[in-house]
């Protein structure tokens, strides 16, 4: 919360280029559908609907919803979008992308003890040497109720090895 | 197996947890459990020099979940390991089980899989790059048999007139049975290449296990139905479902029924089990490992095991399992080519 | 001896003090395993089931009845209060519940969660214990052309779940579909959309998804608001409990979310998420107050909750009747039961009375048990949202995660995760709603399999789809509720629906 760099610029200018490009990901999507259920066998058995058609219809729908949305993108219908702080974001996101690439080898306390600190810096509470403790200890004791009780499997590092 | 994860079905044994959406967690045996409620850190146990580490490359409550699972009670108690794990990898018919057990265990000689006659089918219809050959089979413990049942209202009495229905119309004749390409699956096509009807005719309509299947029956919804005897068993005991034949090489004991190849349709079929070790085992390693396994077959908490759980005893070691597993592969290849499955 | 003297007599077993003692300690142990994000009824039970191992049979029973229904109640209090619901049968509990806590009515919304999902069960179990063999009769006659035609109507009828505009709702609901064929295609078995992804060919858990659209995906949301979402969430405001407007529109909801729920957990291919959108459609349609559906509506939280309760007993209908496991849930029920010596199956009422009267007795009184317990408890859960926001939040993603990684320790698992969670995020940015995406994974690949089975049976005839009664009743109902909201849209729907309110006065 202390940090607040924001600059209010309206987004709402004719075309919204951000619904456009929302319109061309729908296309996107469509299109790799087409390509990759193209080499799916025909065997429908008896069946006229095969493996391909439902997602084959799935594609051509989002065509029809690429379009609608690049028309509205282009009359402006979209609604206004609220102004969105990106460091928060950025906090949140590296707190899960850390949990992730450390669970195996930190075990599962450290892991998302750094993700309960990183989150609530995301949300302003900054000080790590106060988060980070209060997070691996608050993960810890889930680990040793849930791992150690319930025979969860959560991964184990050196610190849940002193409990094993 | 998105969205209809839910409704998949499992049957379990009793130290088994599963999640929601049918993955592993863990096994839970209730020795660990008092212990750990008394002490966390009792739960530590002495290692041993032969403490395997099974994989079931399926979710809890199947068929290899339930034989991992006995392996380890049998192995403990019988003071043939010391501690025993099991591991649950579940997914795609066995295949991202046995790639990441082929690739992470590799030269371990502690390491065992269960597999089983499914994996053969899924690795040849899912194209997997890791295939049976790049594990070491041990033995083949158990299987069971398929069974061809219709439902009690139906107005075919006997195997000899579903196939005539077969042969008059293949598409008028529906089936009932598990996953594409699996055992039930394959059991059809094998059944109407023995009568000479041509088996990429086969109407088969592929249910997510066995209580949707056997819905499916009950209601009459389909002409006939595909599985393994025991999932039938109460149902043709209750008088809901007619049997009409099983795939054994021999008469079944207690099951009133023939076999396909009494009723003149050379058809042989058991979904069996087996337990294979990692791949790149020395010679003395291997030997070992089937040393373990072979005393563990021959012990009576296993025999009594399979006497539980009504599974048939069909131990086969060395190199006459893996002669049988090459027959078996080949076989496997050219009906799932036939039917169409794999090109 | 009648099946009300074996009812009798398992109540009176059942209301024995250390067997209440039991059923509550199963109630709590389910309830806070059960508010994981993440871990369903299902895994909960799977979790709990060796604490029952040690007692006697029917204390066992007892106490494995209260995890189960503590199990399943203990999603929606995550649902309303954080909007993250774990489990599919408590998405559409989060679209109104959580709208009722952020206006300081999180109490009235947990009381009505509770004491439908107590109605619910109450008069799902007594239906479970009259009815089963009439029930189960119906729900066989259900083939693949009736489920599909029962997944039309679901189609259709959520699409009252989409918002306000019918463009970003069908965007929603095809982003879900285009997920729901990723994997393995179970009819013929070849892959479409992993890209030679093992960890794809069995397609997206649909609780994966949940977790990320709406914890993760709220969380970032929130947390890009920065300060000036400060103050948007009140804990109480009002009364804690219900009043007598909340008590008159929640009993209709209740009792219509238990006839939806009871006869579509029944059916083999049915399933708990199907009732509560059902539920939710039905309540939309009838409320006298259109204008908070969006925003908070009481009738939203209580219908589906009950219709969520009753489709749990329908599920022990081809359970008990049949020996048919239909769900996660019921599988492991299964499980549960075979160590009480209950071999389910069509002979199972016939050869096992005591044991099958003893386990509706206990689901009774674990049902009781669970209001009991939750309705002191919802002053202190609604105390959750005074926690100052960083540590709220930090806390929602330890356990939100902490479900994911439980059910499946995977890299790749927490990756989707992620990725999700910000797709959660950008959708919330752009006015997209997030439960049609559920919607359409859960309910495409239902529709798709079985409109594919149904044309297999029939070699390609189209007409079968509409020849059987049931089906054809099913797709007249999908019509109407297709037809008659565009009438009543051309006609002034407004007014319309205020001459029926008036008229109804």
């Amino acid at each position: 919360m202390s940090l607040d760099h924001s600059k209010s610029t309206s987004q709402q200018r004719r075309p919204d280029w951000a619904a456009l490009a929302i319109a061309v990901i729908l296309v996107v999507i469509a299109a790799v559908i087409f390509f990759d259920v193209s080499r799916l066998k025909g065997t429908a058995g008896y069946s006229q609907v095969g493996p391909a058609t439902v997602p084959d219809w799935i594609a051509f729908a989002l065509v029809g919803l690429g379009i609608w949305t690049a028309i509205e993108a282009f009359r402006g219908d979209f609604p206004a979008r609220d102004h969105q702080q990106f460091g928060p974001v950025v906090w949140v996101v590296a707190g899960l992308a850390a949990q992730m690439l450390l669970l195996k080898t930190a075990g599962f306390s450290i892991a998302t003890g750094v993700l309960f600190a990183l989150v609530a810096a995301g949300f302003g509470k900054r000080k790590l040497w106060i988060t980070l403790p209060v997070g691996i200890v608050l993960c810890l004791g889930i680990w040793v109720i849930f791992a150690g009780l319930l025979q969860l499997s959560l991964p184990a590092g050196p610190l849940e090895q002193l409990f094993l | 197996m998105a969205g209809i994860a839910a409704h998949r079905v499992m049957l379990l044994s009793q130290n088994q947890i599963i999640a929601s959406n049918g993955r592993v967690l863990e096994d839970i045996p209730l020795k660990h459990f008092i212990l750990a409620s008394l002490v966390a850190g009792a739960l530590a146990l002495p290692a041993h020099a032969a403490d395997y580490t099974i994989m079931a490359p399926a979710a809890p409550g199947g068929g290899w979940d339930q034989t991992a699972r006995s392996l380890q009670t049998a192995l403990q108690e019988e003071g043939i390991s010391g501690n025993v794990q099991v591991v649950n990898v579940p997914g795609a018919g066995g295949t991202i089980g046995i790639a990441q057990f082929a690739s992470q265990q590799k030269g371990n000689p502690n390491a065992l899989i269960v597999g089983g006659y499914v994996m053969v089918g899924a690795i040849l219809t899912n194209q997997s790059p890791v295939t049976l050959k790049d594990v070491t089979p041990i033995a083949r413990l158990t299987g069971e048999y398929e069974a061809i049942v219709v439902p009690a209202s139906s107005e075919i009495q006997s195997i000899d007139q579903l196939v005539e229905a077969l042969k008059k119309d293949p598409g008028a004749v529906s089936w009932a049975g598990g996953s594409a390409g699996g055992t039930d699956h394959i059991a059809v096509g094998l059944l109407a290449k023995a009568a000479g009807v041509d088996p990429t005719k086969i109407n088969y309509i592929a249910y997510s296990g066995g209580g949707e299947a056997l819905a499916a029956i009950l209601g009459s919804q389909v002409t006939a139905g595909v599985s393994s005897y025991g999932e039938f068993e109460a149902q043709v005991k209750a008088g809901t479902l007619r049997l009409l034949a099983v795939s054994s090489e021999e008469r079944m004991e207690g099951v009133d029924a023939p076999t396909l190849k009494e009723a003149g349709y050379d058809v042989v079929l058991q979904n069996w089990r087996m337990v294979a070790a990692a791949p790149g085992l020395s010679d003395e390693q291997k030997a070992a490992v089937l040393a373990d396994i072979e005393k563990l077959a021959k012990s009576p908490t296993w025999q009594e095991t399979l006497k539980t759980k009504n599974w048939a005893d069909t131990y086969l070691a060395g190199d006459a399992f893996d002669a049988q597993l090459a027959k078996d592969i080949s076989a496997t290849e050219t009906i799932l080519k036939d039917i169409g499955l794999v090109k | 001896m009648t099946t009300f003297e074996f009812l009798l007599q398992g109540l009176l077993s059942a209301m024995e003090p250390i067997n209440l003692l039991y059923a509550l300690v199963g109630v709590t142990l389910g309830t806070a395993v059960g508010v994981l994000p993440g871990i369903g009824p299902a895994l909960t039970v799977a979790l709990l089931l060796p604490v029952t191992y040690r007692l006697d049979p029917t204390g066992s029973l007892i106490m494995f009845a209260g995890i189960y229904y503590g199990g399943m109640y203990g999603g929606s209090t995550t649902s309303i209060l954080l909007n993250t619901p774990g489990e599919s049968a408590s998405i559409v509990t989060a679209l109104e519940g959580n709208k009722m806590a952020r206006a300081g009515r999180g109490g009235p919304a947990l009381a009505t969660a509770a004491i439908g999902s107590f109605v619910a069960g109450l008069i799902a179990t007594l239906l479970l214990a009259f009815l089963a063999p009439y029930v189960v009769q119906l729900a066989i006659k259900f083939g693949p052309r009736e489920y599909f035609a029962l997944m039309v109507l679901a189609f259709v009828t959520v699409s009252s779940a989409f918002g306000d505009s019918a463009l970003r709702g069908l965007t929603s609901l095809f982003i879900g579909l285009a997920f729901s064929v990723i994997g393995i295609d179970q009819l013929t078995g070849q892959t479409r959309l992993a890209f030679g992804v093992p960890d794809l060919l069995d397609g997206i858990e649909v609780t994966t998804m949940a977790v990320a659209m709406f914890a993760i995906g709220e969380t970032l949301y929130i947390a890009a608001q920065g300060s000036r979402g400060a103050d948007i969430v009140e804990a109480v405001k009002g009364s804690v409990w219900m009043s007598a407007a909340d008590w008159g529109r929640s009993w209709k909801a209740w009792l219509r979310g238990t006839m939806i729920g009871f006869p579509i957990g029944a059916m083999p291919a049915g399933g708990a998420e199907i009732g509560t959108f059902l539920s939710y459609a039905t309540e939309k349609r009838l409320t006298k107050h259109p204008e908070e559906f969006g925003n908070g509506a009481i009738e939203g939280v209580a219908g589906p909750e009950a219709a969520n309760n009753a489709s749990a007993a329908g599920t022990l209908v081809p359970l008990l009747t049949l020996g048919l496991p239909t769900t996660a849930t019921a599988a492991i029920m299964l499980a549960g039961f075979q160590q009480y010596g209950l071999q389910p199956g069509p002979l199972l009422f016939a050869t096992n009375p005591q044991l099958v009267w003893g386990l509706i007795a206990s689901l009774l009184i674990a049902n009781l048990m669970l209001l009991v317990l939750n309705l002191p408890l919802i002053g202190l859960w609604v105390k959750l949202l005074t926690i100052p926001k960083p540590w709220l939040y930090a806390g929602i993603l330890v356990f939100a995660t902490l479900g994911t990684i439980g059910a499946n320790p995977s890299v790749f698992e927490l990756g989707m995760l992620l990725t999700f969670g910000l797709l959660g995020y950008a959708m919330r940015v752009f006015g997209y709603p997030i439960a049609p995406v559920i919607v359409g994974l859960i309910l495409g690949p239902l529709a798709e399999q079985q409109l594919r089975r149904a044309l297999a049976i029939s070699q390609g005839d189209v007409t079968f789809l509409v020849t059987s009664p049931i089906a054809a009743g099913l797709f007249v109902v999908a019509a109407l509720a297709f037809i008659v909201p565009l009438i009543m849209r051309i006609r002034g729907r407004g007014q319309v629906l205020t001459q029926l309110a008036a008229s109804e006065d």
